[in-house]
């Protein structure tokens, strides 16, 4: 029994081996093509890559198997990996002129799932973040209402919850590649998206406390920062969906997202989600704020402009590989992996191209099909080492389609800055890098 | 022991009262140093005046204006790689360092102390002011370390101590209002303080009146060094006049004169949100002189203009008309028909048309001659 199994366990083994070889030759080969793209993995492709010699990494005793790490409470609020510090927001520096009044980006291609890990939400602030401690935060409701009433966080506390996933989506997210390719990065043409759990109380509810007036068709939200945002919101959407959030993936909101309350608009453009929210007024007209005028207004190509255009249309992108996350693994079973979302509802389905759009195949989508939130898509290929151009294409369950950057441009013109929700290409070379480009 | 047990009962007490870990740090804190934290938290509270041109701290950079990492312990004018004014080289002793008077009398108003300064800022002209930012800057050394963030509240968490047992549950008033009886009613003094928000009708807007010449000598104090002396903004500071009839060009731009819609978001976000880094510092009536002066800069006024609460509806922008409701779903792509193409979709071999313009988008990379900018 025992020297069968021994016998067998042995052969199987060698098998493994002998495959394992040949995976490793292909392996050499294409890091030698490769070149300097390898060095990202380092150690472990050179090697992997390093013939038939048994790797040390196994035949050796490592430091972190013999002596004892850190224990617990060596960091009481826990951080990643140090080997994760390239997993960070980005900034692109001259797009502004002064970093409080600026954005950062989401690096989505170090991402997976479908949940944003809260320091890596992406950051546009107005007058900078705002410092508030709880025990100091009001919000005021005010205007057409009954009573004009101030709530406390306590107060706020004592409504029922509820816990969404939502997506936030920046409406200037991609507005830099209106006039054609520009950023080379997802985390840059993509990244002002984010998808958290958020717990708070319905805005409804809050309102009913107050009494608003029938005469009430609109609210003004207002930021406690040094910005004092405010945006007007039509009742209809504040009586529907609107969360006053005061925890993301169940812990506190992160001061440069509005700690201790933001407004949460679901499907709606981020600037709308005001953060450090501490007053809500009532009132029967918008109010025609700066940031629904000279901002978040898209201008159209005959020179007219659309305004309150709230909604984030469909829209997806392939997040890996990527100009930031080229292929590195030579030739063979490949997976490529992206985001879809839409503020119209869930993602019906998502087709991915390999060839710049002439085929399209149906991708997988796995995790949770939540409403307005974002969804996950994988499909896995066999990547023969040629030149790929990578596309993504969207359909939400109320079937809008996510359009080609020309449609957009034929219907809008090159100076609309928002809601630039065209289908983005990735040009993957036969070293495995990537770059943001157009084709035809 | 016994000691230690009544200490303890007392705590439980405050520990109820949810501000046991305030209290207990206020405590070890004034047992301390006590001046030096007052000093430093409202040093730290009139340093945020500053923080919109001068950054401290350990990564701190020169902004708009000089780091001041160690400013105290630095000759004066020495921050490297920072270009001061030719005002500021010729009057200020740049092998000494700050002595605290010539800083205090250089805070308290900058452009009269030193004419010529880039320093662009009206002055603290409270005493107590200065002082506490002069202290506050003194304790930071030139590797940008601060203060303990605990040193920079004490006053807040002080007021958070009452020291009062709780009531009973029962014995605290339900109030009238609403369903769930949440929250207390509002104030009018509360609600005049906090709604300052103004619509195209008027409605919202303060008595008050401010003329064109009133406009511009604020604007020259307190705009210009960022928005530039004609609005045309410096740097990538937003521009604020110009660009009429450039709406359909390649680059249009967007300014009160060329874009916007209404007057009164030009008066509502002025006073909400300006000057950047000091919002709510200007009187209604610096508001109305500026929204006139931003009028002539735009050459919709002439320099005689005066604009108050009684003809401000009358003034109506150019762009006014020129703004319609989402039409996005119209447009011809927006949803699909049928089921999507999936075999041969596009005919030929795939051609780039464009790729990245910019490929290293790192902080350092370089200014891209037509960069685009975000809004
Ligand atoms: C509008 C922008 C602006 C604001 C606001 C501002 N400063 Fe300045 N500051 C400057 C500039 C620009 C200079 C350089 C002066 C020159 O070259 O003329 C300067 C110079 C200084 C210096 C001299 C630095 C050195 O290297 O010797 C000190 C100290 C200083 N500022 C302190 C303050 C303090 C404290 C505040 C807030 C109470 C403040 N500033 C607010 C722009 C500003
Ligand atoms: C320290 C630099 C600075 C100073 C000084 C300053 N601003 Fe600004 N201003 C800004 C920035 C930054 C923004 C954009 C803020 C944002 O991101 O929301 C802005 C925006 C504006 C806008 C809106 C522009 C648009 O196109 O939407 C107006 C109007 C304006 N400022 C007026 C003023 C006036 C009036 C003053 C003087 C009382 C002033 N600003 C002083 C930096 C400055």
């Amino acid at each position: 029994m025992r020297a069968k199994n021994k016998a067998s366990g042995s052969t199987a083994g060698a098998e493994f081996l002998d495959k394992n070889a040949g995976q490793r030759r292909q392996l050499l080969k294409s890091s030698v093509a490769l070149g300097g793209l390898a060095t990202g993995l380092g150690a472990a492709t050179s090697s992997l890559a390093a013939s038939t010699a048994p790797e040390k990494l196994i035949t050796e005793v490592q430091d972190w198997n013999r002596y004892l790490g850190p224990g617990v409470d060596a960091k009481p609020y826990g951080q990643p990996s140090v080997h994760e510090a390239d997993a960070v927001r980005r900034d692109v520096a001259w797009l502004t002129a002064d970093a409080k009044s600026s954005v950062n980006f989401t690096p989505l291609h170090k991402l997976d799932g479908i949940i944003t890990p809260n320091g890596l939400c992406f950051e546009r602030h107005h007058g900078g973040v705002a410092d508030i401690s709880p025990a100091d935060h009001r919000l005021m409701i005010n205007g057409l209402v009954k009573t004009p009433l101030i709530f406390t966080m306590e107060d706020i506390s004592r409504f029922p919850r509820e816990n969404h996933v939502y997506f936030l989506e920046c409406a200037a997210n991609t507005g830099m590649e209106w006039r054609g390719a520009q950023l080379n990065g997802c985390q840059f043409t993509h990244g002002m998206v984010h998808n958290v759990m958020y717990t708070g109380v319905r805005l409804r509810d809050v309102l009913a406390e107050a009494g608003v007036s029938p005469k009430g068709k609109w609210i003004l939200p207002e930021g406690g920062d040094a910005a004092h945002m405010t945006r007007s919101i039509p009742m209809e959407k504040a009586m529907d969906d609107c969360l006053i959030a005061f925890k993301m993936n169940g812990e506190a909101l992160r001061p440069e997202q509005g700690y201790p309350l933001r407004l949460v608009v679901p499907g709606w453009e981020g600037n709308m989600w005001v953060k450090w929210l501490r007053r809500i007024e009532v009132g029967d007209q918008p109010w025609h704020q700066r940031e629904e005028t000279s901002k978040y207004t898209d201008l159209l190509a005959d020179g007219q402009a659309r305004r309150f255009t709230w909604t984030m249309d469909v829209k997806s992108v392939i997040t890996n590989p990527s100009p930031q996350a080229p292929i590195t693994h030579g030739q063979g079973q490949t997976v490529l992996s992206g985001l879809a979302w839409s503020g119209h509802g869930r993602i019906k389905r998502v087709d991915v191209s390999i060839d710049g759009g002439r085929h399209w195949h149906t991708a997988r989508l796995d995790g949770e099909s939540l409403n307005k939130s974002v969804h996950r898509f994988y499909y896995e290929f066999n990547w023969q080492g040629q030149e790929l151009f990578l596309q993504s294409r969207a359909i939400d369950e109320s079937r809008n389609l996510q359009p080609t950057k020309d449609a957009l441009r034929a219907a809008r013109g090159e100076n609309s800055i928002y809601h630039n929700n065209g289908i983005q290409t990735w040009h993957v070379r036969a070293d495995g890098s990537a770059e943001n480009v157009e084709v035809s | 022991m016994r000691i230690v047990a009544v200490a303890n009962a007392s705590l439980k007490r405050q520990f109820i009262d949810r501000s046991l870990p305030v209290v207990l740090s206020v405590i070890v804190f004034f047992h301390t140093h006590p001046t030096y934290a007052q000093d430093l938290g409202a040093g730290a509270t009139v340093f945020k005046q500053c923080t919109s041109c001068h950054a401290i701290g350990p990564n701190a950079k020169n902004q708009f204006g000089p780091h001041l990492n160690g400013v105290m312990q630095r000759a004066a004018g020495s921050a490297e790689n920072y270009a001061y004014s030719e005002a500021f080289e010729n009057s200020i002793d740049t092998e000494s360092v700050w002595d605290t008077a010539k800083l205090d009398a250089f805070l308290q108003a900058p452009m009269s102390y030193m004419p010529g300064t880039k320093m662009a800022y009206q002055g603290l002209s409270n005493a107590d002011d200065r002082a506490s930012v002069i202290a506050y800057l003194a304790s930071i050394d030139s590797s940008g370390q601060l203060p303990e963030p605990a040193a920079t509240k004490p006053e807040k968490t002080s007021q958070t101590s009452d020291g009062q047992q709780r009531s009973l549950a029962r014995d605290i008033p339900i109030p009238e209002h609403g369903l769930l009886h949440l929250g207390r009613p509002a104030l009018d003094a509360e609600v005049i303080a906090w709604d300052i928000d103004i619509r195209p009708d008027g409605v919202g807007l303060p008595s008050g009146s401010g003329d064109v010449i009133t406009g511009g000598e604020l604007y020259d104090e307190q705009c210009a060094s960022c928005h530039g002396v004609f609005g045309e903004g410096e740097g990538r500071w937003p521009i604020l006049a110009g660009g009429q009839d450039s709406l359909v060009d390649d680059r249009p731009e967007k300014t009160i004169g060329s874009y916007w819609p209404y007057l009164s978001t030009v008066y509502d976000y002025i006073r909400r949100a300006m000057p950047f880094g000091n919002a709510r510092s200007l009187s209604d009536d610096d508001v109305y002189a500026l929204t006139a002066y931003l009028l002539y800069l735009n050459d919709l006024v002439d320099e005689e203009f005066e604009l108050s609460d009684q003809n401000f509806t009358d003034i109506r922008l150019p762009n006014e008309n020129n703004f319609m409701s989402d039409t996005r779903d119209e447009e011809p792509t927006h949803q699909i028909v049928g089921e999507p193409c999936m075999q041969n979709c596009l005919p030929g071999i795939v051609k780039v048309i464009n790729r990245a313009q910019i490929l290293n988008v790192t902080p350092d990379a370089e200014e891209a001659s037509d960069a685009p900018t975000v809004d």
